[in-house]
């Protein structure tokens, strides 16, 4: 083996510092946790509420979280795998998928606190910018969008997801820069690309446009769609109906799965002292076996 | 040239932040709440500029006496000349840590009053005054050996 100069030496592990472990695995900015979670010394208690939106490849999770000492509390969330309950089935993690899971956890969040009386909201999704007004008895029920480490472009996701919580009325401090149609040059948010945008618009004109170049493609490509029946212009009528029923029925389902009794192993058990020297033992053993019986080590 | 008093003079070391803990501070600091009352201790967090009390006060505990925004008003003791005057300072709560001077005080007053309240229900009146250690009682010493040597000090001529 030729000698190669060790990069790490001890000194180096001596020396270095880890970070944090949620930094470690990339999850946490924790830059702007500190900014989201701060709460002004004289208001003590009083919680401050984030809304997370997250995607995953094939999820949209939103939640509105909360921090203590012990540990974040997530008070109400809303996942793109329940809008199947609402009829929507194919493209969970699209634009319009992102608002109909926005608008799932803003109605969900103000039926708890039973304040969806009070706040409708935007009930006819028209893309404009739209900001809650407080009613005479309660203030509007205030988040922070919290979008965790992605890169905030417009027309993002996560800001589809930030103008279904707007439109189911929960009063969340934004601007309409980053939204699907907001035009660098006019420094105007269009708001009929918007709601293209918000009712699968975009969606609807690529499937049209593949259908009608490579149709192969089209069969691939969008094979769930066609095996639901929707296609390009079925789908603003489709996500109406997503939005009307969610805000009939915002409540979250109760799964009836028991837990499984024992708890399921994810990583290897670690063997005690003895099981590993047995195990050495053997090994030892076969190799010395197979290798010639010339010396019968017994020793480890 | 000769050394300067400046604000932070003589702070190299009690306003470094310690080894393998320089970064981003842990969000315990921020989430903490203080009330009017409360006991603090001050210890600077070298990492954050803002709000910083003056070196002297670097590991002193006083008492909360107002609750702003991102800061916390502590009155202090500092012994000026001849005399303690009671300094009012406000400190932004990186740099501050709730103080467990007065802990075993809390403790001892609620287990206090649960043994009050316990006592009253059975009719009997206990005092809950800490009593002072005593003397030891007296004891054998067992199996103690005594090396021939020293039996020949006079003191313990009669082991």
């Amino acid at each position: 083996m030729a000698f190669v100069k060790t990069q790490k030496t001890k000194a180096y592990f001596k020396r270095y510092q880890v970070k944090f472990k949620r930094r470690r695995q990339g999850k946490t900015d924790y830059r702007a946790r500190i900014r989201l979670i701060n709460q002004d010394k004289n208001k003590y208690n009083t919680p401050k509420y984030r809304f997370v939106v997250r995607f995953t490849n094939k999820d949209i999770v939103a939640q509105i979280i909360s921090a203590t000492i012990a540990g974040d509390i997530v008070m109400a969330s809303a996942y793109a795998h329940e809008l199947p309950r609402y009829g929507l089935e194919v493209g969970l993690t699209n634009y319009a998928a992102a608002y109909c899971t926005g608008l799932l956890l803003a109605r969900r969040v103000l039926k708890k606190l039973e304040m969806d009386g009070e706040y409708e909201g935007q009930v006819e999704a028209t893309g404009e910018d739209y900001q809650v007004e407080p009613s005479e008895t309660r203030r509007p029920f205030r988040a922070l969008l919290d979008v965790g480490l992605i890169r905030t472009t417009t027309g993002n996701r996560v800001f589809g997801a930030l103008k279904g919580a707007l439109d189911g009325g929960l009063d969340i401090p934004h601007s309409d820069k980053r939204f699907a149609g907001f035009s660098k040059d006019g420094k105007q948010l269009e708001a009929e690309v918007h709601r293209k945008y918000i009712f699968g618009g975009h969606v609807a004109n690529y499937m049209r446009q593949v259908e009608e170049d490579e149709p192969e493609k089209y069969q691939t490509h969008f094979s769930e769609y066609i095996k639901k029946g929707i296609d390009a212009d079925s789908m603003e009528a489709l996500y109406k109906k997503v939005h009307a029923a969610i805000r009939a029925e915002p409540s979250p389902v109760k799964s009836t799965k028991q837990p499984p009794k024992e708890h399921k192993r994810y990583n290897l058990k670690k063997l005690t002292y003895e099981e590993r020297r047995a195990k050495l033992l053997e090994r030892l053993n076969a190799l010395n076996s197979s290798g010639g019986a010339d010396d019968d080590d017994d020793d480890e | 040239m000769p050394a300067g008093h400046g604000l932070r003079s003589r702070t190299r070391d009690s306003f470094s932040r310690p080894f393998r803990k320089k970064g981003y501070i842990a969000l315990t600091t921020y989430l903490r709440t203080y009330k009017i009352g409360d006991y603090v201790d001050v210890k600077v967090n070298g990492a954050v500029h803002k709000g910083m009390p003056h070196k002297f006060y670097h590991g002193r505990t006083g008492g909360v006496w107002n609750v702003t925004k991102r800061a916390i008003g502590v009155e202090i003791n500092k012994q000026v000349g001849n005399r303690i005057i009671r300094k009012r300072i406000h400190v932004r709560v990186e740099h501050v840590m709730p103080s467990r001077c007065n802990e075993e005080f809390k403790l001892r007053k609620k287990k206090n009053d649960e043994l009050k309240a316990a006592a009253k229900a059975r009719g009997e009146i206990i005092s809950t005054k800490r009593q002072p250690e005593g003397p030891k009682p007296g004891f054998m010493v067992e199996g103690a050996s005594v090396p021939p040597w020293r039996l020949l000090l006079p003191s313990l001529a009669m082991l």
